[in-house]
C-alpha cells in the first residue's frame, strides 16, 4: 500500500514534470513549423540562417525574449500585470496533464478528464482579461474585453459539441474514450457535425486566424499584449502555441482515435512498443491538425468581431444543441 | 529585472532634460515659457498629450471634438499596423462603432510643388517620382505631357507607345498590390506576397529599360529616355505568357472567399452622386457606376488608337472596388498586347535642348493613374524652371470620402475601406 | 465657347482657348456663382471638378485660383481662373457644389493663405496646425517661423552654454577613459603640422575632461 502510494506519487511527479518540460519544446516546434510553412505558402523561404534550414530560429527567439528589457508601465497594476502571463501559461500547462499520448502515458488519467480539460482551458480567458486591465492602456483594455467575449462565447459550442461524443462513448475518461473508438471506430465518423463545431470553436478559443481579432488588427497591434515585453510576452506567445498543440491533441483524442493507428490491425499494442507505436500515431495526427491550422492562418483573412460573435451564438450554438439532441435520441432509440 | 530598481538611481529622462533645457534657454533669451500642455497625465514618465491637444479651430473640429456620453476619441496614429503610409485617423467611436472620423495628413509632406519651382523641367520629372511611389510612371507621364504642351511639341509615336506600355505595366502591378493590401489589412498574409512577386517580375522588366526598380526616371520632355531592349522584350514575353494564370491564382484566394466577401460586401458603399460630389476618380468612381476614364474622356496618345472599354461596377462597395481593379488589371493586359502589336518604329525622344525654356503660358494635362485622375497644371514664365507646378493627386481627394463613409461601420472596417480606396501617402502628402 | 460668351457676358470674362482647353478668367468674388452656373446649366453640364489650384503671381501681384472642370458634352477641359487680390485673399467656397473641393481649399489655404469663406473646415492640411506661414507663396522664407524660437539668430555652437557639460552631472562621471591631459597624437598631427598650439577654449566654467576633446 505504502509502496503503491509512493510509486503513484513518484509517477505523478515525474509525469507532471515531464509534461511541464514538454510544453516549451512543443511551443518551439510549433512556432518553427508556422514560420516555415507560412513562408512556403507565401512563396518565400522563411528563416534559414539559424541552424540547419533555420531550424533553431524559434529556440533562439525563446532565448531572446529572456534577454529583453522587462518594462512595466508606470501606472500599471504591478501585481496583476505580472500574474496575467502566468495564468495563461498555467492554463495551457495544466491542461496538458490530461492529454493521452499513448496507452498508459497520460500524466493524470482522471475519470472526469474531459470536464477537467474544458474547465482548465477557460482559465486562459481570465489571464487575458487581467492582462488587458492591468496594462493601464485603453486599447489593451478593449482588446482584452474583446478577447474575453470571444473566448467565453466560443466555449459553449466547444463543450456542447463534445457532449455528443461523450454520450456515445458513455465515459468522460480519455483513455476509455479512446478504447471505445478502438472498438467502434473513430468518433469523427459518428459525430461529424460535432467535430466540425469543435474544430471551428477550438480555433476561435485559441485566437487563431481566422478568429484572431484579439491579437492583430485591433485598434493597435497586439490588443491585450501591447504593453508586455520580454519574458512576459514570451509567456503569452508560447502559451498561444502550446494551446494550439493542446487543442489539436484533444481533438485528435476525442474524434480521431488518439493514439490508435488508422487501421485496426493492430490499433494499439501493449507494453513499451505499444507506447512508441501510440506516441507515433498521436503526434502524427496532432501535427497534421496543427499543420491545417497553420495553413488556415496563411490563407484566410480575419473574421470581423461582430461576425465572429454572431457565428458563435447564432450558428454554432444551435447546431451543437441540435447535434446533441439527435445524438441523445439516437442513443436511446438504438440502444447504443 | 529593471522594474524593481529604485527611481533615484535612474538615468534622467531625456524628455525631462530637454524640457529643462528648453525652459532655461527661454528664460535666458527672455521669451515667455511654453504653455503647459492641457490634461498632461503622467504616463510611464512621459507627458501624455490628450486627444484633442488643442481647442477646435473650425466648426468641423468642434463637431468632432464634442464627445457625447459613451463615445471616445481614439487615435489610429501615423504609424499604422497596416500600410498606405503615414496617416493619422482620429476616430470617434462608441464601443467599436465609428461615429465620426477625421483624417490628419502632412506626415509625408515634402514640398515637392515648391521644390519643383527651383528645378529645370527635366529635373522636375525626377522629383515627381516619389509622389505616388507605386505608380511612378504615371507620376511622370502627366508632367511630361504638360511640359510638352508648354513647349509646343509632341512626343514621337514610338515614344508614345512605349509610354503607354510602361504605364499599363505600372497599372498592372499597382492594382495587384492593392489586392494584396486589402487582404493584408484584413488578416490574409498571403495575397500581399503574391502581389509582390508579381510586382517584382514587372519591376525587373522596367528596370531593364529604365535602370531603376522603383522610382523610374524614364520619361523626358519629348519622349522617353531609352528604347526597349532585348532583355525587356524577353522578360515581357515570359511574364505575359504566365500572367493570366498567375492573376487567377492570386485572386482565387480572395474573390470567392466567404470570409473576404462577408467583410467587403455592402461595406463602404459610395453612391454615384456621392462619388461625383466628393471628387473621387479612377477605379473608385467606376466601381460606383460612373463610366469616367480619362483615357477615353480626353485620350492622350496613343489611347485614341487602342481599343478598350470603360469597365464599371454597380455596387460601389469595397468588394466592387476590388473586382473593378481586377478587371482593370486584365484590361491592361489586353492593352499591353495591343500596344506590342501596334508599336511603330522611330525615335523615342524628340529633339529638345538640355534645358528647355518654353514660352510663357499655361498647360494642363490629365492622365488616368491607378488611383484616379492625376493631373498637372504647369505655368511657364519663359525661364528654365516652371513658375508654378501643381499636381492634383487622386489619393488626396479620395481620402475625403472617409469621413462621409465611415460613420456606422466598425473600427475593423476602417482598414478595409481605406485599403479599398487605395491611397498612397506619398501622393496624398506630396 | 459660344455658350460661355453668352452665359458670362455680364461678368466680362476673358476667354482664351487652346487645342484642348478653354479658359475663362473671372474676378474672384463671382467664382462660386460662375461654377454653379457651369455645373447646373444643362447645356454646359460641367459635372466634374478635376482640380482646384492656387497660383501666386509674385509678391506684388495677385493670387489666382484655377479650377479645371470636365463635361461629357464638350471636348475640352474648362479652366476657370478666378483672380484674387493679394491684400485680401478671400473667395467664396465651392464646397456646397462639390464637397470634394474641401481638401483642395484646405490645401490652398495651407499653402497660399487664401481664405475660403463658408468652408466649415478651413484648417491646415499639410503643415502643423500652429504653423504661421504659407509655404507656397513666392515671398516665403523659411526663417520667419524660426524667428521666435529660443535659439533665434544664434548659432548654438557659439553659445557658451552648449559647452557647459556640468548640466549632465546627474548622469555620473563622464567617460573615465578620457585622457585628462594632452590631446591625442592624431589630432596634434592633423591640427597643426606647423607645430602651433591650438587656441585655448573660450569656455569659462566647467573644464571637464570631455571639453578638451571637442573639435577645434
Amino acid at each position: 500500500m505504502d509502496l503503491d502510494l509512493l510509486l503513484g506519487i513518484g509517477r505523478f511527479i515525474l509525469s507532471t514534470t515531464l509534461i511541464l518540460l514538454l510544453t516549451i519544446p512543443t511551443a518551439f516546434i510549433v512556432i518553427q513549423m508556422e514560420l516555415k510553412i507560412i513562408a512556403s505558402m507565401n512563396l518565400r523561404i522563411g528563416p534559414n540562417r539559424v541552424g540547419p534550414m533555420g531550424a533553431f530560429q524559434s529556440t533562439i527567439h525563446g532565448f531572446k525574449v529572456l534577454a529583453k528589457e522587462d518594462q512595466i508601465p508606470d501606472k500599471a497594476d504591478r501585481a496583476t500585470f505580472t500574474i496575467a502571463p502566468w495564468m495563461v501559461f498555467m492554463a495551457a500547462a495544466m491542461s496538458m496533464l490530461v492529454i493521452p499520448f499513448a496507452p498508459g502515458a497520460i500524466a493524470a488519467d482522471f475519470n472526469i478528464g474531459i470536464v477537467y480539460f474544458f474547465a482548465i482551458i477557460g482559465l486562459s480567458v481570465v489571464g487575458l482579461l487581467v492582462a488587458g486591465w492591468a496594462s493601464y492602456n485603453k486599447y489593451s483594455l478593449l482588446g482584452g474585453l474583446r478577447s474575453a467575449a470571444q473566448m467565453v462565447s466560443y466555449e459553449i459550442p466547444l463543450t456542447l459539441s463534445v457532449v455528443g461524443a461523450v454520450v456515445l462513448a458513455g465515459t468522460l475518461n480519455f483513455t476509455d474514450l479512446i478504447h471505445w473508438q478502438r472498438d467502434h471506430g473513430w468518433l469523427v465518423l459518428w459525430q461529424f457535425v460535432g467535430w466540425g463545431i469543435f474544430y471551428i470553436a477550438s480555433l476561435a478559443e485559441i485566437n487563431r486566424t481566422p478568429f484572431d481579432m484579439v491579437e492583430a488588427d485591433s485598434e493597435i497591434v497586439a490588443g491585450p499584449f501591447t504593453e508586455y515585453s520580454g519574458m512576459r510576452f514570451g509567456f503569452f506567445f508560447f502559451a498561444e502555441y502550446v494551446a494550439l498543440f493542446i487543442m489539436s491533441a484533444i481533438m485528435v483524442s476525442l474524434f480521431f482515435g488518439g493514439w490508435l493507428a488508422p487501421w485496426p490491425f493492430p490499433a494499439e499494442l501493449g507494453g513499451f512498443l505499444g507506447t512508441i507505436y501510440g506516441i507515433f500515431w498521436f503526434f502524427l495526427k496532432t501535427y497534421f491538425f496543427i499543420f491545417v491550422a497553420i495553413w488556415m492562418r496563411a490563407t484566410l483573412p480575419r473574421v470581423r468581431v461582430d461576425q465572429l460573435m454572431g457565428m458563435a451564438w447564432k450558428v454554432l450554438l444551435p447546431l451543437a444543441l441540435v447535434n446533441l439532441f439527435v445524438t441523445a435520441i439516437a442513443v436511446v432509440a438504438l440502444n447504443l | 529585472m529593471t522594474a524593481t530598481e529604485p527611481r533615484e538611481g535612474r538615468i534622467p529622462d531625456p524628455i525631462d532634460l530637454d524640457a529643462a533645457e528648453e525652459a532655461r534657454l527661454r528664460t535666458a533669451a527672455g521669451i515667455a515659457p511654453a504653455v503647459a500642455t492641457a490634461a498632461g497625465a503622467e504616463y510611464a514618465g512621459f507627458e501624455m498629450v490628450g486627444i484633442p491637444d488643442r481647442p477646435p479651430q473650425t466648426e468641423r473640429e468642434r463637431e468632432l471634438f464634442t464627445v457625447d456620453e459613451g463615445e471616445m476619441l481614439v487615435n489610429m496614429g501615423p504609424q499604422h499596423p497596416s500600410t498606405h503610409g503615414v496617416m493619422r485617423l482620429l476616430l470617434k467611436v462608441r464601443s467599436e462603432v465609428v461615429t465620426d472620423l477625421d483624417v490628419v495628413l502632412g506626415y509625408l509632406h515634402r514640398g515637392i510643388e515648391k521644390l519643383c519651382e527651383n528645378a529645370t523641367y527635366t529635373t522636375v520629372l525626377t522629383y515627381v517620382d516619389p509622389m505616388d511611389y507605386l505608380s511612378s510612371m504615371h507620376n511622370e507621364h502627366a508632367p511630361a505631357l504638360a511640359f510638352e504642351k508648354l513647349y509646343g511639341i509632341e512626343a514621337p509615336p514610338r515614344a508614345q507607345y512605349i509610354r503607354a506600355l510602361v504605364v499599363e505595366l505600372n497599372r498592372v502591378f499597382s492594382h495587384g498590390l492593392m489586392m494584396g493590401f486589402l487582404a493584408l489589412d484584413m488578416g490574409g498574409i498571403t495575397p500581399i506576397l503574391y502581389g509582390f512577386i508579381n510586382r517584382d517580375e514587372i519591376v525587373e522588366m522596367l528596370a531593364s529599360i529604365s535602370g531603376q526598380r522603383m522610382l523610374f526616371n524614364f520619361f523626358r520632355v519629348g519622349g522617353v529616355n531609352w528604347d526597349v531592349n532585348d532583355e525587356f522584350l524577353s522578360r515581357l514575353g515570359t511574364w505575359h505568357s504566365k500572367q493570366l494564370r498567375s492573376i487567377r491564382d492570386n485572386e482565387a484566394l480572395l474573390t470567392e472567399n466567404e470570409i473576404f466577401r462577408a467583410r467587403t460586401q455592402k461595406m463602404g458603399i459610395i453612391s454615384r452622386e456621392q462619388a461625383i460630389q466628393l471628387g473621387v476618380t479612377g477605379p473608385n468612381l467606376r466601381a460606383s457606376g460612373v463610366p469616367f476614364d480619362v483615357r477615353k474622356a480626353h485620350p492622350y496618345a496613343p489611347y485614341a488608337e487602342l481599343e478598350f472599354d470603360v469597365i464599371t461596377q454597380q455596387a460601389g462597395d469595397v468588394y466592387a472596388r476590388y473586382i473593378q481593379r481586377i478587371d482593370e488589371l486584365k484590361q491592361s493586359m489586353h492593352l499591353i498586347e495591343q500596344i506590342m502589336d501596334k508599336m511603330p518604329h522611330g525615335p523615342v525622344q524628340a529633339q529638345v535642348p538640355g534645358i528647355i525654356r518654353p514660352r510663357p503660358g499655361r498647360a494642363y494635362a490629365a492622365i488616368e493613374s491607378p488611383r484616379g485622375l492625376y493631373s498637372v497644371y504647369a505655368i511657364s514664365d519663359g525661364g528654365p524652371n516652371p513658375y508654378r507646378f501643381r499636381m492634383r493627386d487622386p489619393s488626396l481627394i479620395s481620402l475625403q470620402v472617409m469621413p462621409t463613409l465611415m460613420p456606422g461601420h466598425l473600427i475593423a472596417d476602417t482598414m478595409a475601406i481605406m485599403a479599398s480606396l487605395d491611397p498612397v501617402m506619398g501622393g496624398v502628402d506630396k | 465657347m459660344r455658350l460661355l460668351t453668352e452665359r458670362f457676358a455680364d461678368a466680362a470674362p476673358t476667354l482664351w482657348t487652346d487645342e484642348d482647353t478653354v479658359e475663362i478668367t473671372i474676378p474672384g468674388a463671382g467664382a462660386a456663382d460662375a461654377l454653379r452656373t457651369l455645373r447646373d446649366d444643362p447645356e454646359l453640364d460641367f459635372w466634374m471638378l478635376a482640380d482646384a489650384a492656387a497660383v501666386d503671381y509674385g509678391p506684388t501681384e495677385r493670387f489666382e485660383v484655377v479650377y479645371h472642370l470636365y463635361s461629357d458634352r464638350h471636348p475640352a477641359w474648362l479652366r476657370v481662373r478666378a483672380t484674387v487680390s493679394r491684400a485680401d485673399p478671400r473667395l467664396p467656397t465651392i464646397t456646397q457644389l462639390w464637397s470634394g473641393a474641401g481638401f483642395h481649399e484646405r490645401e490652398m489655404f495651407d499653402m497660399m493663405g487664401i481664405v475660403f469663406e463658408g468652408n466649415r473646415d478651413l484648417r491646415r492640411l499639410y503643415m502643423s496646425p500652429d504653423y504661421r506661414s504659407f509655404p507656397q507663396r513666392k515671398d516665403f522664407l523659411l526663417p520667419d517661423d524660426a524667428a521666435d524660437s529660443p535659439a533665434a539668430g544664434v548659432n548654438p555652437l557659439e553659445r557658451p552654454e552648449t559647452w557647459d557639460l556640468t548640466r549632465f552631472a546627474a548622469l555620473g562621471p563622464l567617460n573615465p577613459l578620457a585622457d585628462a591631459g594632452a590631446p591625442t597624437d592624431a589630432s596634434a598631427v592633423v591640427a597643426d603640422p606647423a607645430g602651433e598650439q591650438p587656441e585655448p577654449s573660450p569656455v569659462g566654467a566647467g573644464q571637464t575632461d570631455a571639453s578638451r576633446s571637442r573639435p577645434r
